[in-house]
C-alpha cells in the first residue's frame, strides 16, 4: 500500500493510513486512504460539525424558509454569511437567520417553551413566509428538548404553516458529513410525499446535490429549461420548500454532489423507483455528456445536442485561450468533498494543468475512490488533512495554485501559493460552459498575477529590473508560448460579463408541446 | 425627548450581533505567543471561529479542537482533552500554553476540565514532557452564558490569573486593550511612546497585520509572552480601556496584588483620548508632551472641516461590542451628530447602570433608544416598520444587508469587518482614530449624496 | 413512510464473488484491452461508485450488460425507468468505446460478450470485492 507518511505526523501513527501517493500500476484495491473516521483531537483538522453539515450546507440554501437553530446564539451566527449560495428571491436565506437564543436558565429548566415562543415570533416577523426548518444543536440535543413535538403543536395551532425538524447536533458524526446524512433522511421521512406538485412537462427531474453557489443552479436550470425539462425541485440551492415536498413525482433524479445528497437519491430510488443519474456540471465534456444522458433518458437527445453545439461554439475558443496558458501548472485540489472528483480529471484534460494533490475535509472513502481514480500517477491524496500536513505538502509539492477554503487559502497565501475558493468560488459561477471558462480565467488571473510574482522577490538579494514600471499578465503567461498561439485569432480571452447569472432570471423559454395531455412519456 | 435603556422585547434572535463565549476566549488565545487554544466541544465551535478570524484579518490562526463526537457526548469526553493536549505538544514543539476552552456541549455533559488538567499535570506532562515548559489553563466559556464579549473578558482574566507572579516592580503599566484591531494597538503604542510610558500591552496583536515574505511566513501569531503575563503582577497600575472586555483582569490584579486599576474610558474620540492620556499621566507622573498637543490639534483641524458642515444632526444607529458602541456614540455626540439607536448584542445586566449610558439618558435632547440583548431585527424592524429615519449606520459587516436594503450609508467598524478591505489596519482609538472615523463617516455620506443625487453639487466648492 | 418498501437485508449483506483480480490470468492482449475499457470508466464515469456494494453490483451488471448488448447490436430492455437509466449510461459508454477502440469492430459478438463479462468482473473486483472501501457493506444509505 503506497501510504504517505508525513514527517509532522510521525508522532500520530494512525495518520499514516490517511494519505496515499498513487504509484505506477496502483489501483483502488491497493491505493485508498482511510476516511470518515473520528478526528484526532488536537490535530488541527479542518473539519466542521454535523450541525453545520445539516443546517449550513444543505438546509439553508432553501430560499423561502425561516431557518431557526435551537440553541445558544453562536451556532447561528457562525453559519450566517459565510457562503455564497444565492437565490432568485433576493437572497432571503442569506440575509436572515434565526436563533432561539438558549441561555443558562433554559439549559437548567428546558427550552421547549422558548422554542415555541421563537417559532411564533419568527412567523410574526415574516408573515409572508409560512415555511420553517428547525435545527437542533449540541446544547438542545443534550438537554433533550422534543423539537418534533413542539413543531407538531405549532403546525396544529397555526394552520397554513409547515415546519421541518432536523435533529443533527454538532457532535453527530466525525464531520459535517454526518449532518448531510441526517438531513437527507429526515427530509425524505418527514416531507417528501406531503404535497402533490403540478406537473407541467413530460420530462420531470429533481436536481439534487446542487447548492446554487454563485448561481450554478440557475445556469444548469437554464439548460434544462431550454430542453423543455421541468425541474420539479432542487435539493437545495435556490430550492423551494414546497417543491421539495413533491420530489416523489419526478421521473429522474439528477445528482450532482453525491457526497452530500446521494442518500436522498438512493432512498427515492428505493421507495419510489426513481432512478439516480450522477452527473458532472463542471467541464465541457463531462457537462456535455451529462446533458446528453438526460436527453437520452427522455428521448430528447437532439435538444441537448443543440445546446451543446451552441455553447461549445461560443466558449471553446475562450477555454482554449486559457488552456494554452495554464499547461503544466501544478494544482493542489483541496476542497471539502465532491469537487475533488468533479474537477480532478476535467481540469487536467480541459485546462492542461496537473493535479499534484487532492484532499477531502469531510469526504468518505467513496469520494477518495473517485478522486484517486481521476487523478494521475504521483498525486498525493489526503483524508482529513491538518494544518501541519497541509504546510508540509505545499512545501514538498510547490504547486502553482491551490483550490481550497477561505481560511486554508490564507495559509497558502503565506507560503506564496495563490488560492482560489473551491467552496464559494472567486468570480463564479463555475458550472456550465461559460462558468468553466470563468474558472479557467480565475486560475489564470491567480497564477499569472504580477503581484504574486513581486511577492517572490527578495529586494535585499535579488536583481531588480529598475527600468520596468509594470508587467501585464500576458507578459508573464505568454513567455515561451509559440508564436502561433500568442498571435492566434481563433483563441480569445473571456468575453462574458461580471454577472453572468441575473439575466437568466428574465429569460423566456420555448414551449414544447406535451406528448398527450395527461399521459407521461416515461412509464411509471 | 427621551433616552431609554431597555431589553429587546422578543425572546428569540433574528440575525445575531454577537457570537458566543468560546469565540471570545479563542480571540484571547491567538494573542498569546507559543499558545494554541484547545476548544473542548464540537468541531464547528473552532472551524467557524477560525473562519471568521480569517475573514476579518485575512490571516489564518491556529486553534485546535477536541473534536467531540457522539460517543464523547454520551460517555464524557475528558479523554479527548488528554489526547488533544498530547497531540498538540508532540507536533508543535514551540507550544508552551494550551488554554482549554469549554463550550456549551462539554459544560452540559459536565466534563471536569479542571480535573483533567490536574491529571495531565501529574501524569502526561511529568512523564512525557518533563523538560518542557507547559501551561494548561482551564477557561470555562459555556455558550449559553454571556456572549463573545464576556468570553473575552473571562479569558483575559483567566490568563492573567494563571500567570501573574509578583516579584520585583517592573516599572511598567498594564494596558488591557479589549477586543481591538492591529491598527488600534499600533495607535495605542504610539501614544504610550509619546508619553514615554513603558507598558505591557495585552494583547499584543499588532503582528496580526503580518507580511507576505519572499521566503514564506506561514502563520500569524500574537506577541504577548508568558513573561509579559507573569509580570502583570509587578506593574504599578493597570488601565483596562474597556469596561466589558478586560476589566475583570484589571479588577482581579487590584484585589489580589493591589495593583491600582483604572477602567476606561475607551479612548474613542478626542475627549476620551484626552481622558486616557490624563489617566496615564496620573498613573505614571509623566507629562503630556507637546507632540501630542500638536497631534490632537491636527485631528481637531480635520474634524472641524467636517463637523458642523456635514456631520451635524445626522442620525446614526450603532451596534457591536458595548464599549465600542458607547465610545462611538460619545464621539458622535461631540461631532454634533445624533445617535438615535444603540444596539448591544447580549444580556449583560450591567449595561443599564453603565455611567456613560446613564449620562446620555440624563442629557440627550433627542429621542434615543439603547437596546440590550439586541439583534439586527431591532434595527431593521424599526427602519422598515416603525418609521426610524437614519442617515448613517456604524457597525460590523454582519449588519451589511440592513444598510444595503434600506439605502443607508454605513461605516464598517468593529469585528468582524470582512466586506471592506483592510479595516483591521486602521485605528478607531486615539486622535488618529478620531480623524479616521470622522472622515470615514463624512466620505460615506458624500458617496451616498452622489449615488442618490442628494445635493451632491454641494461638494463642488468644499 | 407509506411507500417505503421493506429493505432486502440479505441482499445488502452481500457475498463476495471474486477473491482475486479476475483479469490476472488473462492473456496480454485481453489485459491491455480491459485496461483501456476500465481506464475510460474510471476517468469519466460515476455510476460505478454508488455508495454501497450491493448497489455497485447492480450498477456494474446493469450498465456493462447493456453496453455489451449495444455493442453487439442486440435489443436492450428499457421497460422501466431504472433499466432505462442503466441504458443511458450504457449508450454513452458504447459510443465512447466505439471511438476509443476501433478493434471492437473486428470482434465477434461472442468475443465482445466475453470481453465485457471480464470487464464486469474486473469492475466488480475493483469497486466491490477487492475494494478497500470499508463503507460498502453498511446496510443502510
Amino acid at each position: 500500500m503506497p501510504y504517505h507518511e508525513f514527517e509532522v505526523s510521525k508522532v500520530i501513527p494512525e495518520r499514516k493510513q490517511h494519505a496515499v501517493m498513487k504509484g505506477a500500476g496502483e489501483d483502488l484495491t491497493s491505493c485508498l486512504p482511510l476516511g470518515y473516521l473520528n478526528t484526532i483531537p488536537g490535530s488541527i483538522s479542518e473539519r466542521g460539525c454535523a450541525y453545520c453539515g445539516a443546517k449550513h450546507v444543505i438546509g439553508t440554501p432553501m430560499k423561502d424558509v425561516i431557518h431557526i437553530s435551537h440553541g445558544p446564539v453562536g451556532c447561528t451566527y457562525d453559519t450566517w454569511q459565510t457562503k455564497r449560495y444565492i437565490s432568485d428571491n433576493d437572497n432571503f436565506q442569506l440575509k436572515y437567520t434565526f436563533a432561539t437564543d438558549v441561555k443558562e436558565k433554559h439549559i437548567v429548566f428546558g427550552a421547549e417553551k422558548l422554542l415555541k415562543q421563537n417559532i411564533v415570533e419568527a412567523f410574526k416577523a415574516f408573515p409572508d413566509t409560512k415555511r420553517m426548518t428547525i435545527y437542533q444543536t449540541c446544547a438542545t440535543a443534550l438537554i433533550g428538548d422534543d423539537i418534533d413535538a413542539i413543531a407538531q403543536e405549532v403546525m396544529e395551532e397555526m394552520p397554513g404553516t409547515d415546519i421541518f425538524v432536523c435533529n443533527s447536533p454538532g457532535f453527530a458524526g466525525p464531520s459535517q458529513s454526518g449532518g448531510h446524512h441526517k438531513i437527507n433522511i429526515a427530509w425524505i421521512n418527514q416531507k417528501v410525499g406531503t404535497l402533490e406538485p403540478e406537473i407541467t412537462s413530460d420530462y420531470v427531474i429533481n436536481y439534487v446535490g446542487e447548492y446554487n453557489i454563485q448561481g450554478d443552479q440557475e445556469v444548469m436550470t437554464d439548460y434544462f429549461k431550454r430542453m423543455g425539462i421541468q425541474v420539479l425541485s432542487t435539493f437545495t440551492g435556490n430550492g423551494s420548500y414546497d417543491d421539495l415536498r413533491g420530489m416523489h413525482r419526478a421521473h429522474l433524479n439528477v445528482l450532482e454532489c453525491a457526497r452530500s445528497a446521494e442518500y436522498i437519491c438512493d432512498e427515492l430510488r428505493e421507495r419510489y423507483g426513481i432512478p439516480r443519474l450522477d452527473i458532472d456540471g463542471f467541464g465541457f465534456k463531462p457537462l456535455a455528456d451529462s446533458l446528453r444522458k438526460i436527453g437520452l433518458f427522455f428521448g430528447i437527445e437532439e435538444r441537448a445536442e443543440a445546446i451543446i453545439q451552441e455553447e461549445i461554439a461560443r466558449w471553446q475558443p475562450e477555454l482554449d485561450w486559457y488552456k494554452e496558458r495554464l499547461r503544466g501548472k501544478k494544482v493542489c485540489l483541496w476542497p471539502g468533498g465532491s469537487k475533488l472528483w468533479h474537477w480532478a480529471h476535467a481540469i487536467q484534460e480541459e485546462m492542461g494543468v496537473k493535479v499534484v494533490s487532492v484532499y477531502t475535509k469531510f469526504g468518505h472513502q467513496g469520494d477518495m475512490e473517485k478522486g484517486v481514480s481521476r487523478c494521475g500517477e504521483g498525486a498525493l491524496a489526503i483524508d482529513d488533512p491538518n494544518e501541519l500536513e497541509g504546510l508540509e505538502a505545499l512545501d514538498m509539492l510547490k504547486p502553482d495554485v491551490i483550490f481550497t477554503g477561505k481560511r486554508p487559502g490564507e495559509m497558502a497565501k503565506k507560503v506564496n501559493v495563490p488560492y482560489l475558493n473551491a467552496h464559494a468560488y472567486h468570480n463564479g459561477p463555475y458550472k456550465g460552459f461559460e462558468g468553466w471558462v470563468r474558472f479557467a480565467r480565475d486560475i489564470y488571473n491567480a497564477i499569472h498575477s504580477p503581484i504574486h510574482k513581486l511577492s517572490l522577490i527578495d529586494i535585499s538579494k535579488d536583481e531588480i529590473d529598475a527600468g520596468k514600471g509594470f508587467q501585464t499578465r500576458r507578459m508573464i503567461s505568454d513567455e515561451g508560448l509559440p508564436e502561433e498561439i500568442r498571435k492566434s485569432t481563433e483563441l480569445r480571452e473571456y468575453t462574458g460579463k461580471y454577472d453572468s447569472v441575473s439575466a437568466l432570471r428574465e429569460k423566456t423559454y420555448p414551449e414544447f408541446p406535451r406528448a398527450e395531455a395527461g399521459t407521461e412519456a416515461v412509464a411509471e | 425627548m427621551t433616552c431609554e435603556i431597555k431589553e429587546k422585547d422578543r425572546v428569540g434572535t433574528i440575525n445575531p450581533i454577537f457570537t458566543c463565549q468560546p469565540a471570545g476566549a479563542q480571540f484571547v488565545s491567538i494573542g498569546v505567543k507559543d499558545c494554541i487554544g484547545l476548544v473542548h466541544g464540537g468541531q464547528g465551535c473552532v472551524m467557524f471561529v477560525r473562519l471568521i478570524f480569517s475573514q476579518h484579518y485575512k490571516e489564518s490562526f491556529e486553534l485546535a479542537s477536541s473534536s467531540l463526537h457522539e460517543d464523547g457526548a454520551v460517555f464524557g469526553a475528558c479523554g479527548r482533552v488528554e489526547e488533544g493536549v498530547d497531540v498538540l505538544l508532540a507536533r508543535y514543539p514551540d507550544v508552551k500554553v494550551i488554554p482549554i476552552i469549554t463550550t456549551c456541549s462539554t459544560e452540559v455533559i459536565g466534563d471536569d476540565v479542571d480535573g483533567v488538567i490536574r491529571k495531565l499535570n501529574d501524569g502526561l506532562l511529568k512523564e512525557k514532557y518533563a523538560d518542557r515548559e507547559v501551561h494548561l489553563i482551564a477557561i470555562h466559556t459555556p455558550s449559553f452564558v454571556g456572549s463573545m464579549i464576556s468570553g473575552y473578558d473571562v479569558a483575559v482574566r483567566d490568563f492573567v490569573k494563571y500567570f501573574a507572579t509578583p516579584t520585583e516592580p517592573n516599572g511598567k503599566i498594564n494596558l488591557i486593550t479589549g477586543w481591538v484591531n492591529p491598527g488600534d494597538v499600533k495607535a495605542l503604542k504610539h501614544l504610550l511612546k509619546e508619553m514615554d510610558v513603558d507598558a505591557t500591552v495585552l494583547f499584543e496583536i499588532e503582528s496580526f497585520d503580518s507580511p507576505l515574505m519572499p521566503d514564506g511566513n506561514a502563520i500569524s501569531h500574537g506577541g504577548t509572552t508568558i513573561d509579559d503575563l507573569r509580570s502583570t503582577a509587578n506593574a504599578f497600575g493597570t488601565i483596562a480601556l474597556n469596561r466589558y472586555e478586560g476589566a475583570k483582569a484589571a479588577e482581579w490584579l487590584q484585589e489580589e496584588y493591589k495593583i491600582p486599576a483604572v477602567i476606561g474610558p475607551t479612548p474613542i474620540g478626542i475627549r476620551n483620548t484626552d481622558s486616557f492620556l490624563q489617566n496615564l499621566k496620573k498613573m505614571t507622573g509623566k507629562p503630556i508632551p507637546p507632540s501630542l498637543v500638536r497631534e490632537r490639534a491636527v485631528a481637531l483641524d480635520a474634524l472641524t472641516d467636517v463637523t458642523h458642515m456635514f456631520l451635524a444632526e445626522k442620525k446614526v444607529a450603532i451596534y457591536g461590542n458595548p464599549d465600542l458602541v458607547i465610545g462611538l456614540a460619545e464621539f458622535c455626540i461631540d461631532l454634533e451628530m445624533k445617535p438615535v439607536l444603540l444596539l448591544l448584542g447580549d444580556d449583560n445586566v450591567r449595561y443599564k447602570n453603565d455611567p456613560r449610558l446613564l449620562a446620555m439618558k440624563e442629557n440627550v435632547d433627542w429621542d434615543m433608544e439603547v437596546v440590550t440583548n439586541a439583534d439586527f431585527w431591532d434595527l431593521e424592524d424599526r427602519i422598515k416598520n416603525k418609521g426610524l429615519e437614519l442617515d448613517l449606520i456604524l457597525g460590523h459587516s454582519k449588519g451589511r444587508f440592513v444598510a444595503i436594503d434600506n439605502n443607508i450609508p454605513m461605516v464598517r467598524v468593529g469585528f468582524p469587518t470582512y466586506d471592506r478591505a483592510g479595516m483591521y489596519r486602521y485605528p478607531v482609538v486615539g486622535y488618529e482614530g478620531a480623524t479616521w472615523l470622522a472622515e470615514q463617516m463624512a466620505n460615506a455620506l458624500f458617496t451616498d449624496m452622489e449615488y442618490k443625487k442628494n445635493k451632491e453639487w454641494i461638494l463642488n466648492v468644499w | 413512510m407509506a411507500n417505503h418498501k421493506i429493505k432486502n437485508m440479505a441482499e445488502r449483506k452481500y457475498q463476495k464473488v471474486y477473491t482475486s483480480n479476475p483479469v490476472a490470468d488473462a492473456d496480454p492482449l485481453t489485459k491491455e484491452r480491459i485496461a483501456v475499457l476500465e481506464h475510460y470508466i474510471m476517468k469519466n464515469c460515476l455510476w460505478q461508485f454508488n455508495s454501497r456494494g450491493w448497489d455497485r453490483r447492480k450498477q456494474n451488471a446493469g450498465i456493462l450488460g447493456k453496453t455489451a448488448q449495444l455493442l453487439c447490436g442486440e435489443p436492450v430492455d428499457v421497460s422501466v425507468p431504472l433499466e432505462k437509466c442503466y441504458w443511458v449510461d450504457a449508450v454513452m459508454l458504447e459510443r465512447a468505446y466505439r471511438k476509443l477502440c476501433p478493434w471492437l469492430a473486428d470482434l465477434s459478438k461472442d468475443d465482445i460478450k466475453a470481453l465485457m463479462q471480464l470487464l464486469n468482473a474486473r469492475m466488480d473486483w475493483l469497486t466491490i470485492d477487492g475494494s478497500l472501501n470499508q463503507e460498502l457493506t453498511v446496510v443502510n444509505y
